[in-house]
């Protein structure tokens, strides 16, 4: 089956299996190595991306659904030598960055969730976190950041 | 993952070109978060799909006077969002919004959750049950309507041939509750579920799901209470009481949770559902 | 000792802008396009005999280049004894075991020559449980046992008993005598816990000049060196291991692996390959935490002075030795450590059974010593009637006591930590009201565990733009330390910023030997490694300085990138043009550093069997759980947890913090939620994310930590490891607070809702081990 649809931008063509999850043609034929494959079964997040503007698992959708679809990676959220985004830029001053793997999901799932959502306090975060998981940081400063992020934004908006 | 390049996925462009597919031997292919799986399994996917999803016709919440008619192609989170707020609808909204994670609802669908034969903790399965829900089925040529009880009991020989279009929900009920049971605060399977609706006629109505292999209505529960007075429905005190007294189930060992356990709790259950479904009505 | 004033605090890290971009490639995001893709073929039974294995017809397969099987890696590897092969060969001993590897051009024709594998095994009944291991008559697991090269002497060793340490110290028999004391007897069990690194082992191998090459996702990148020399039966010199950022280890990657595996086929085809377990492989075939047998008894007096302990220990290490061999010397420093005992005598069994193969993880043995030992403290506790936490605070080690090998110990450190975690909770308040008509419980536990020293290098090079590169074995998996801590103290010595501290990735080549990354060593052993890499290039600095400002080298300080005269801020010059002179005149600045274990004395004669008699960094928590259990489902809701911790000295407070909070969370996950079960037929049931949970953000509350300072340490700067402890007595924090929550014995973890359940309904059948003697010494070997 020939799939074409927009990754980050450019233009893609797929030639093959229509039951291939995105993720593999993310990671292995766009080299774009930033959506991470960790259980391939929906429960972690890692390889969230957006997809229409949706946040969706790339592990359990089928190229074949995505003709025609725009999807973007983790990639595309500060490319090049842009500034981070400001959600990125949080975790980044908060410190709160291990292994790493599990950020590349959890900025991707939690960005949408934000832009939603501003009013989201510490318990809506967690909820939206619950298809997030990560092994190594034990969450909690996560949210700290995500709150700062979303105090922050308030200020701005206050002040501009 | 590549294992098949001759694999073919017939985007249907009309539901006639569906039917058609899905009498030639095609699986049906919805969100796929249940299919996308089938290789952890160890089952093979299927060689030949068919998608329904550009067909915006299965799509659709249709919100009517008497009736709700939901499109097999809803998503989990597309439901939650056409229903809230809609009375007597809460459980609906409630097993959309809990199952899962946000990531899979927006994209998991009705129809994949009901057509699903070996699984067994499908959310949406009990509360369907106790609205008392009729869904639709269309092969080449004919259009079938059946309650969701009867569908249930022989899913397998229904789908050889037909495709699940909607499901519809009759507005005669006051106020439903769904309460689920995971293991950890959210993120997993329930163990156990509890949906129990009151109708018009002021009876309770309650289903189970995830502690057999099938989810079904708890007769015996809903007999006892057509004996005992009204009131007696709405104390959750009572109600969990006489549940414990109406455990009929045989509960499923799974390696999360043994039969025993998914029994033992369900009078639990049964207590947080009419705790809510009471909330519920003294709001109203 | 050397001066903390000039290190920078609470450094950012410098790879988290990349890891947040998407951008870091760990291994298993550099497969190239012409990467051969590797993928094994496992048993599929737990114990058998190999009758035929013909590779022929899948060598024809579309797309294959090579497959690899045992008769290729004759070699046998382990710790302490060497029996373990890089693929079964006549023997099957675990359900998942690698018989044979594939090379192809894609992962899919690998996985599609597998079936060509013409495969006959002759299936024999398996030991699954320890019980059986040591039955008489049992079935041996390893035949050859008496063969086997020993590479560490001193451990007994018998049949199924891979491996047995004991500890005595004292007259037990005569203290369990005595008519004024309370005999109190605990037997305790746990499952295994799976780490879950979000990235699996996985590994690239390559040939090159003759040599291999392996880039993996390792903590040991030497151990992987040297074991790959072995099974592939070259000199270690012929292997090179470098190591990209880690996506996580938390001990799974203690251990050579696959890694061998992508050397013989990159011999073999030319190309480099790659193989990367799934997750269900990962997790089928995870090194987990053992699970674990403890019956442990005390003979205690009114007043509540232990006389006397003996404890047996039972540890699956499944099918090979790996790291429980080791991890048998722990028991005695964690269960017979943090009080102080009369007599005691303790023995620890690493047994042999047909299931997959146990490792490291996070403070290993200790976890479940832990709990051992605070859930038998309580209920000694409950028969002399004392306050857990009185009774604590009055025998926990202290300044001069005796460990249970005779170590004696440093400073008293227990006593005023439990001091701090009662001013933490009445800072902080306790929860009682969130229980909200559940039941509710409290419980404070106490844990030692060590830091692992060994051996480290350290080289580093003065550049002339002012920098410094610091070359080390150390690998990045997550902690920050090698983001750190390391460029902190390297800079603090040569008065450089962080920033000017280029850390090289691990390259065997390139850094001396180490002993890995894990046991909270990597700030104390390479931190002090590097501390004497700087002290070398410092004097040459100096000395060349001095000749530039005709200055005697004493009074010259390192500050702010320059080489000043003392109290004569922004006199002398900048280190760049003092490493341009000596460039210059005589030769590139440079220095390399190394450190090993001090070897702590233990008491003659105490200690058998034992890798490390005394521990050299002894490091100490105390920790304190509030939960509330719901009585009518068994889920139980932490509401508050608190955590003091011996850090030595905090460098990186905040990063400690989020050590603290990661590792309570791995340990909630132990207590609650996190359970592996063996089937009939041998394998983990729990091999994905759907059966095996871990915690998720809803079921997590901050931890609140406090900090404990000043305890004697020879790391540098007088640090400790951080990171490894954390996880140390959660289980044992969660298990007593739900004892007393609940008001029964707690003897098992993890303590999931139908667990709980079944301990209100008393139908939790209690731990029974007809397979430990009621005699001590009948436990024993010799
Ligand atoms: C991480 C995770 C967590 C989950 N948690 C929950 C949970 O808490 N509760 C819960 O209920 N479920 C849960 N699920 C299961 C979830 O996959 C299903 O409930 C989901 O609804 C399936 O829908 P789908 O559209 O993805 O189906 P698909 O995977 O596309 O299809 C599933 C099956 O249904 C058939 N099918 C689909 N649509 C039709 C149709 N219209 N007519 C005929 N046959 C059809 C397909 O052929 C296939 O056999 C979870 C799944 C994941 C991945
Ligand atoms: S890899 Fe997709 S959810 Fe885990
Ligand atoms: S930082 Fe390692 S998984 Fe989240």
């Amino acid at each position: 089956m020939t799939v074409t649809l927009r990754i980050n931008g450019s233009a893609c063509r797929f030639h093959g299996d229509p039951m291939t999850p995105l993720v593999d043609v993310l990671r292995r034929e766009r080299f774009l190595t930033g959506t991470k494959a960790v259980c391939r079964e929906g429960f972690c997040g890692a390889c969230t991306v957006e997809v229409d503007g949706e946040a969706v698992m790339s592990c359990l959708r089928p190229i074949g659904l995505l003709d025609g679809a725009t999807v973007k990676s983790i990639e595309a959220l500060a490319p090049g030598d842009t500034a981070l985004h400001p959600l990125q830029a949080a975790f980044e001053a908060a410190d709160v960055v291990q292994c790493g793997m599990c950020f590349p999901g959890m900025v991707m799932s939690l960005a949408p969730f934000l832009r939603e959502n501003p009013d989201a306090g510490r318990n809506e975060i967690k909820a939206a976190m619950v298809g997030n998981i990560c092994r190594c940081t034990g969450y909690e400063r996560i949210v700290d950041a995500v709150m700062n992020f979303l105090d922050s934004q308030k200020m701005e908006q206050a002040n501009g | 993952m590549f294992d098949s390049m001759e694999r073919s996925l017939t985007v249907a462009g009309s539901i006639e070109e569906a039917l058609a597919a899905k009498h030639r031997g095609a699986a049906v292919l919805a969100g796929g978060t249940w299919l996308m799986r089938d290789p952890r399994r160890g089952v093979n996917l299927p060689d030949v799909l068919v998608s329904l999803h550009a067909l915006p016709a299965l799509f659709t919440v249709e919100i009517e006077k008497d009736q709700v008619v939901i499109g097999a192609s809803v998503t989990h989170a597309g439901l939650a969002r056409q229903l809230a707020g809609l009375n007597g609808f809460d459980a609906v909204v409630a097993a959309a919004n809990g199952a899962a994670n946000p990531a899979i609802r927006r994209v998991a669908t009705v129809g994949g959750n009901l057509c699903t034969f070996d699984f067994a903790a499908a959310d949406l399965l009990p509360v369907f049950l106790a609205m008392n829900a009729v869904v639709e089925l269309r092969s080449i040529g004919e259009r079938q309507v059946l309650p969701i009880a009867e569908f249930l009991a022989n899913r397998r020989v229904f789908l050889r041939d037909s495709i699940l279009t909607s499901v519809i929900l009759r507005r005669d009920v006051i106020a439903s509750a769904h309460a689920r049971l995971p293991l950890r605060r959210a993120g997993d399977y329930p163990v156990a579920i509890v949906s129990a609706v009151r109708g018009h006629d002021g009876r309770v109505r309650i289903a189970v799901g995830s502690v057999e292999d099938v989810a079904r209505r708890w007769i015996s529960l809903e007999a006892v209470l057509a004996i005992e007075p009204a009131s007696v429905s709405a104390d959750p005190e009572r109600m969990r009481a006489l549940a414990a007294q109406c455990v009929d189930f045989r509960g499923r060992d799974g390696i999360e949770a043994d039969g025993w356990y998914r029994c033992q709790v369900l009078p639990t259950l049964v207590r947080r559902a009419i705790a809510s479904l009471s909330a519920k009505e003294s709001v109203q | 000792m050397v001066d903390v004033s000039s290190t920078v605090m609470d450094l950012p890290r410098r790879d988290a802008r990349d890891k947040l971009r998407g951008r870091t490639r760990y291994t298993n995001d550099r497969a190239r396009p012409d990467t051969l893709h590797a993928v094994l073929l496992r048993s599929t039974v737990p114990a058998g005999r190999i009758t035929r294995l013909d590779v022929s017809a899948a060598l024809e397969c579309p797309g294959v280049h090579a497959i690899v099987t045992g008769a290729d890696a004759p070699g046998l590897h382990g710790i302490g004894i060497a029996d373990h092969p890089l693929f079964a060969t006549d023997t099957i001993r675990y359900h998942g075991e690698p018989i044979a590897c594939i090379a192809a051009e894609t992962e899919a024709e690998a996985k599609a020559a597998l079936a060509a594998i013409v495969l006959d095994v002759e299936p024999l009944n398996p030991v699954l449980t320890m019980a059986e291991a040591l039955a008489p008559g049992a079935p041996l697991i390893h035949e050859d046992w008496r063969a086997y090269e020993v590479l560490t002497e001193g451990g007994a060793r018998d049949g199924n008993i891979a491996w047995e340490a004991k500890s005595v110290r004292g007259d037990v028999d005569a203290a369990f005598a005595r008519s004024d004391v309370t005999i109190v007897e605990s037997s305790i069990a746990v499952g295994r816990q799976s780490h879950v690194p979000f990235e699996p082992r996985v590994a690239i191998g390559s040939w090159e000049n003759g040599r291999a090459h392996i880039e993996t996702s390792t903590q040991v990148p030497w151990t992987v060196r040297n074991v790959t020399g072995r099974v592939l039966q070259l000199p270690p010199g012929r292997v090179r291991v470098t190591v990209p950022p880690v996506g996580g280890g938390f001990g799974l990657k203690f251990d050579a692996t696959i890694e061998p595996i992508t050397a013989l086929l990159a011999r073999m085809t030319g190309r480099s390959v790659i193989l990367e377990n799934s997750r269900q492989e990962e997790m089928a075939t995870c090194l987990c935490r053992e699970n674990a047998e403890i019956r442990i008894r005390s003979a205690v007096t009114a007043e509540g002075e232990i006389v006397g302990r003996e404890a047996v220990v039972l540890m699956d290490c499944g099918a090979y030795g790996g790291e429980q061999v080791f991890l048998t010397t722990m028991t005695s420093h964690t269960l017979g450590g943090s009080y102080r005992l009369g007599a005691v005598r303790l023995v620890s069994r690493a047994v042999y059974t047909n299931t997959p193969p146990n490792g490291a993880f996070r403070a290993c043995n200790g976890v479940y010593n832990s709990f051992a030992l605070e859930r038998h403290t309580d209920e000694i506790c409950a028969a002399i009637g004392m306050d857990p936490i009185e009774f604590r605070k009055r025998n926990v080690l202290g300044n001069g006591d005796l460990g249970p090998t005779g170590q004696v110990f440093e400073g008293d450190v227990l006593g005023p930590m439990l001091e701090r975690m009662d001013t933490l909770r009445a800072n902080t308040g306790t929860l009682e009201h969130a229980a909200d008509g559940r039941l509710y419980g409290r419980a404070t536990a106490l844990g030692t565990w060590f830091i692992f020293v060994g051996p480290s290098a350290a080289t580093i090079n003065l550049n002339a733009d002012g920098s410094a590169t610091l070359v080390t074995s150390g690998v990045e998996i997550g902690s920050g330390t090698m983001m750190q801590s390391l460029p902190q103290i390297v800079a603090g010595q040569l008065g450089l910023h962080p920033d000017q501290i280029v850390v090289r990735e691990a390259d065997t080549d390139a850094a001396g030997l180490d002993a890995g990354i894990g046991g909270g060593r990597t700030t104390v052993s390479i931190g002090a490694a590097s501390v004497g890499a700087a002290a070398e290039v410092r004097e040459k600095l100096l000395r060349t300085a001095g000749e530039m400002l005709q200055t005697a080298p004493k009074d010259l300080v390192l500050r702010d990138g320059r080489v000043e005269i003392s109290g004569r801020p922004g006199s002398g010059a900048a280190i760049s043009t003092v490493v341009a002179h000596a460039q210059a005149t005589t030769g590139p600045i440079s220095g390399t550093g190394s450190f090993t274990a001090k070897n702590t004395p233990a008491m003659a004669g105490c200690a058998m069997g034992h890798f490390i008699d005394a521990l050299d960094i002894p490091v100490f928590v105390v920790h304190e759980a509030e939960v509330a259990v719901d009585p009518d489902t068994g889920h139980v809701d932490v509401l508050a947890y608190r955590v003091v911790q011996d850090v030595g000295r905090a460098l990186n407070p905040r990063a400690i913090m989020g050590q603290i909070q990661g590792g309570v969370v791995q340990g909630l996950g132990y207590a609650l939620h996190e359970e592996v079960t063996i089937t009939g037929d041998g394998r983990i049931a729990q091999d994905g994310f759907e059966t095996y949970r871990v915690p998720l953000a809803q079921d997590v509350v901050p931890v609140v930590a406090d900090l404990y300072e000043g305890a004697p340490s020879m790391g540098p700067l007088g640090t400790k490891g951080a990171g490894e402890v954390p996880i140390l007595a959660v289980g044992s924090a969660i298990a007593c607070a739900v004892s007393n929550a609940i008001g029964k014995p707690v003897y098992r973890l993890p303590l999931t809702p139908p667990r709980v359940l079944r301990l209100i309904h008393d139908i939790e059948p209690r731990p029974d081990y007809p397979h430990i003697a009621p005699n001590w010494t009948d436990n024993t070997l010799r």
